[in-house]
């Protein structure tokens, strides 16, 4: 480890106990400079601590570059070299906290309409989201985001909201602003958000008609419970299933929680419309409430919890949503998730149990507070040290973060200055808020053939079919040798064009092992095997016919598609 | 196909024999080893994703029942049903008029309906569902378990495998990749404990664009591509290794066996039309592949009729209906419609009564069956009363089954060539239930 330019921070907050890897210890999230934004539920001994803590400091190593690079396939969007190099003269506490304070790159006002139109239209949010992605310095955040698109899901596939591009961007943006803030106002914003009321259905829900057989629409309360906080099982802390005396899983739900959250959501629609049953559609602002049309029955919740039935709706809103965060399932739950999305699918249970920890308590007494999650996450000695991780820790690279690593690292770019890219479902099996069904891409338990008798999942092996492989195999063999900027001599209009003279000079500067080494540390955090080193080595030898920006392109291809590369640890 | 066309064919698509790796090995042996059917006979699953609200599919035509149906049903009550004459005796019963294209096919004897089929370990009864009774299918109305039940043919275990593999794998050794074929991607029905589901794509399936050609990048790129994918030591590395290996493989046999295919009937530019053409397509080159059984997974999304279903489910049905009509023809144009069954599953019926302009995730439901091995012109299973509060209403109008999705399934896997021992083995429930099979099929 390279322990040049340490970083030395006096803490100067709450920060008891001076652990110095940066994993949790007891719900504590020693590192981590806590949300100040909310007041702390209680505290324990019901004192008030006093401001000046003087504390040993706690020293962070500096990350070698083989850290950092894991590090930053962690914790963005897919790094590049030179981000790979700042972040390397830093320690990964500092990192990470540096990307907290990265100001909000939202993707609504990037938005750009297509030459000559005067609205936008689908492939318009698909480009802004591209660009955003590629250029945000708030790199955590935006993996944080795309991470939580997958958890909280809506989608326009196949209805719609196709032809609602602001608001599927706006939809972003909130998950964008709630990233590193409080999971219960993200709760609260997402189902409040008129995209989503719209794609389960919450929206215009009304109370029963009891003499026309009509009851509340069901759709949003089944999934903000199995997917959006507690899931189907009762959970203990660490992720594992609570089972009851014969050994069975144990339901967190039945009908009739169901039929309670259905009646919370009743009363809800566009916001400022003057009509509720031919609304004025405003897909940006939060949805409002129209108390006449909200059920005036009482409603049962988790845990024995009843709303009355005088509430009221905002009450009762408030109400609901307040039971739901506070059910201990939601911190193993998305915990794990996260985890998954992030740096591993097969976290073990302690891993769960920590991060949950943190959900459950940043250590000031604050619950769901997500940057405490993610720095526990991205901190934990699981995480951080392969020496410390399980034999399987790890999980396959998402196809669109392959591709955002390629072309944030070649600084792609077309002519025109969109990033037209259509065939997203084919060519990648994911599309950025673009799943099949609120079940997204991929199930979090979904076990290939392959680990057929194992205990491990690889959630995106559900997309990695012959198909989308192949289709991606074929993407990646098009966007790195078809697309290569030098070679380009007539206008090329909307092509997305990869720039690889950098790596021709390295090549031509250095040599043919430097470029492999650089490429070692980019895409595969100085885990490359000998194997994969003398097959692009070798490229120099066969292809050395062809002209040098191809060698290197298919020196490229080579690394994207190997299973070492696929396989992020 | 015998060996040495094979090897042919991968000489043709740029691998040398010296680089075959073991699936294409194991994939070669499964051609030689292939079971000599005396017949062939494919499986055409067409799933409704999100629950088709099928309980509105056949409607009461007439008397207390229509009465009872209409009140339950309120806006969402089709008044223009058209009348359907089975071969047994029945009550009154009409057909959605948006499947008009299915009423030809049902008067010709290639189609018939299943009624009151739904997700059941063992006969159940409101008794059993308010006492919660241990019988009862864990996870009711929800989408992704209900699939999965009906897919896998038994409740969820640690390790879970789907009954269409499960069959394949009852029937041969080593199932051949093209006995395995999905067009909508990975999915619980398709994955055993040897065979798992080859993917392709509505359109056709890709060439890989690396190794197109006979020049040296052609060649190295394929060599040293496929070197890497072998030699992935990690598991998590060998989900993709062997994967992308079994995929390539398998997609340049597919692509070559496909491409003196004969042109087919027309089919429409829909999803489902699509995906349907392409298994026509495969059917069509069937002899080539060498697969003596084929089962065929097709879906079509957008059943979750939550909201404006008055204007959104007819058109679901609508395509529906086309697309299956599309599929008779091509498979009678072939001479194999009588090989050749395709059925409908999909998550759960839905409720009877109305969220206001929706309904919301039910359990039983109505089922379509077509074929010439179809015992058509028929309704089976059970028709079950419209009527909210009766014996099979849980709540809302959620109907108890009266047919468990084994049973049905059973029915079709026993057709493929499975003994009754075997279904047995293949749904473990089957047992606690009369009637292993239904007597839809010849």
């Amino acid at each position: 480890m390279i322990q040049g330019k340490a970083m030395i921070l006096l803490a100067s907050m709450l920060m008891l106990g001076a652990c110095g890897g940066g994993s949790s210890n007891e719900g504590k999230s020693p590192g981590y400079e806590g949300d100040q934004s909310r007041p702390p539920i209680s505290q324990p001994d019901g004192k008030t601590p006093p401001d000046q803590v003087v504390e040993t400091p706690i020293i962070y190593p500096q990350m070698s570059v083989a850290q950092a690079s894991r590090l930053l396939h962690q914790g963005t969007m897919g790094p590049t070299g030179a981000e790979i190099t700042a972040a390397s003269k830093l320690s990964a506490h500092a990192w990470i906290h540096d990307q907290f304070s990265q100001p909000i790159t939202y993707h609504l006002p990037l938005l750009k309409f297509s030459p000559g139109k005067d609205q936008a239209g689908y492939i318009n949010r698909i480009d802004t989201w591209w660009r955003a992605s590629l250029s945000a310095p708030d790199q955590l955040r935006q993996r944080v985001a795309f991470a939580l698109s997958q958890i909280f899901v809506v989608s326009d596939t196949g209805n719609n909201l196709r032809s609602k591009p602001e608001g599927m961007l706006n939809y972003y943006d909130l998950l964008l602003t709630h990233s590193f803030g409080n999971y219960r106002d993200l709760l609260e914003a997402v189902t409040l958000s008129p995209v989503m009321g719209t794609y389960l259905s919450h929206l215009g829900n009304e109370k029963a008609n009891v003499e026309l057989n009509i009851r509340p629409d069901e759709n949003y309360a089944r999934e903000v419970m199995q997917l959006f906080t507690i899931g189907l099982e009762q959970l203990n802390l660490d992720g594992t299933p609570k089972r009851d005396s014969k050994g069975n899983t144990i339901a967190t739900y039945d009908q009739s929680q169901i039929e309670g959250f259905a009646r919370i959501f009743t009363g809800w629609t566009f916001a400022d419309t003057t009509s509720w049953k031919y609304p004025q559609k405003d897909y940006l602002k939060p949805m409002q409430v129209w108390p006449k049309y909200h059920s005036e029955f009482e409603k049962t919740l988790l845990n024995d919890v009843t709303v009355a039935a005088n509430e009221g709706p905002e009450n009762a809103l408030k109400l609901g949503l307040d039971n739901l965060f506070h059910h201990e399932n939601v911190g193993p739950f998305i915990g794990k998730q996260l985890i998954q999305r992030l740096t591993s699918s097969n976290p073990s249970p302690n891993y769960v149990a920590r991060v949950a920890r943190v959900f459950n308590d940043n250590g000031q007494g604050v619950r769901g507070d997500l940057k405490a999650v993610v720095y526990a996450i991205l901190m934990d000695e699981e995480a951080r040290d392969l020496s410390q991780s399980p034999e399987d820790f790890g999980k396959l690279k998402e196809p669109l973060l392959q591709t955002m690593q390629l072309w944030r690292e070649l600084n792609a770019y077309s002519e025109s200055g969109y990033f037209l890219t259509w065939d997203l479902a084919s060519s990648h099996g994911q599309v950025p808020l673009g799943s099949p069904s609120v079940f997204n891409f991929y199930r979090p338990d979904y076990q290939p053939l392959t680990l057929a008798g194992s205990d491990l999942v690889a959630p995106e092996a559900q997309i990695a079919n012959s198909v989308a492989s192949i289709g991606l195999l074929n993407h990646h063999y098009s966007s790195l040798v078809w697309r290569i900027a030098s070679t380009k001599d007539q206008p090329t209009g909307d092509q997305i064009l990869v720039n690889l003279l950098p790596h021709v000079q390295i090549l031509e500067q250095q040599g043919a092992t430097a470029l492999v080494e650089y490429y070692n540390q980019v895409f595969l955090s100085e885990q490359m095997s000998e194997g994969l080193k003398q097959e692009l080595l070798r490229v120099f030898d066969w292809a050395s016919k062809y002209d040098v920006e191809y060698q290197v392109a298919y020196c490229l291809f080579l690394i994207v598609v190997s299973p070492e590369y696929t396989y992020q640890r | 196909m015998d060996r040495r066309t094979f090897l042919s064919l991968c000489i043709k698509g740029g691998v040398s024999a010296a680089v075959l790796t073991s699936t294409q090995l194991s994939a070669m042996q499964s051609l030689l080893n292939q079971q000599q059917y005396h017949d062939y006979k494919a499986l055409v699953c067409v799933f409704l994703l999100g629950g088709n609200d099928s309980m509105n599919m056949l409607l009461p035509m007439s008397g207390e029942e229509k009465a009872n149906y209409l009140a339950s049903r309120q806006q969402l009550a089709i008044v223009d049903p058209i009348s359907l004459s089975p071969v047994s005796a029945l009550p009154d019963t009409g057909l959605n008029p948006a499947l008009a294209p299915l009423h030809e096919l049902f008067n010709a004897g290639d189609l018939a309906f299943v009624g009151g089929v739904g997700t059941l370990s063992a006969p159940t009864t409101l008794d059993d569902y308010i006492n919660k009774r241990s019988h009862i299918p864990s996870h009711l109305f929800s989408h992704n378990d209900q699939q999965a039940r009906w897919m896998h043919g038994k409740e969820k275990q640690s390790i879970n495998t789907g009954w269409g593999a499960r069959m394949l794998e009852l029937l041969e050794d080593q199932p051949h990749f093209a006995s395995n074929i999905s067009l909508a991607g990975t999915n619980p029905w398709q994955i055993g404990s040897k065979t798992s589901a080859f993917a392709m794509s509505r359109t056709g399936q890709a060439n890989i664009s690396a190794f197109s050609g006979t020049n040296t990048r052609a060649v190295q790129l394929e060599q040293s591509v496929m070197r890497q994918l072998a030699g992935s030591q990690k598991r998590m590395a060998k989900v993709y290794g062997d994967g992308l290996t079994q995929g390539i493989a398998n997609s340049q046999a597919m692509n070559a066996s496909l491409e003196n295919v004969a042109p087919l009937p027309d089919f429409g530019s829909g999803r489902l039309s699509q995906q349907l053409q392409t298994v026509a397509r495969v059917i069509a080159s069937q002899s080539q592949q060498g697969a003596g059984r084929q089962i065929f997974y097709v879906t079509m999304g957008g059943f979750d009729t939550h909201d404006e279903q008055v204007t959104k489910h007819p058109e679901l049905l609508a395509e529906l209906a086309t697309s299956f009509s599309e599929l008779n023809k091509a498979m009678v144009s072939l001479g194999v419609s009588d090989q050749v069954t395709s059925f409908t599953m999909s998550d759960f019926g839905r409720t009877l009564s109305s969220n206001g302009d929706g309904t919301d995730h039910g359990w039983a439901g109505n089922q379509i069956v077509m074929g010439g091995a179809v015992k058509g012109r028929d309704i089976y299973g059970a028709l079950l009363p419209q009527r909210l509060g009766s014996e099979f209403d849980v709540k809302g109008g959620r109907l108890i089954p009266q047919v468990s999705t084994d049973q049905y399934s059973a029915t079709l896997a026993k057709w493929f060539g499975l003994s009754g021992s075997e279904l047995n083995e293949l749904f473990p429930s089957l047992s606690r239930f009369d009637q292993q099979t239904l007597n839809f099929m010849t």
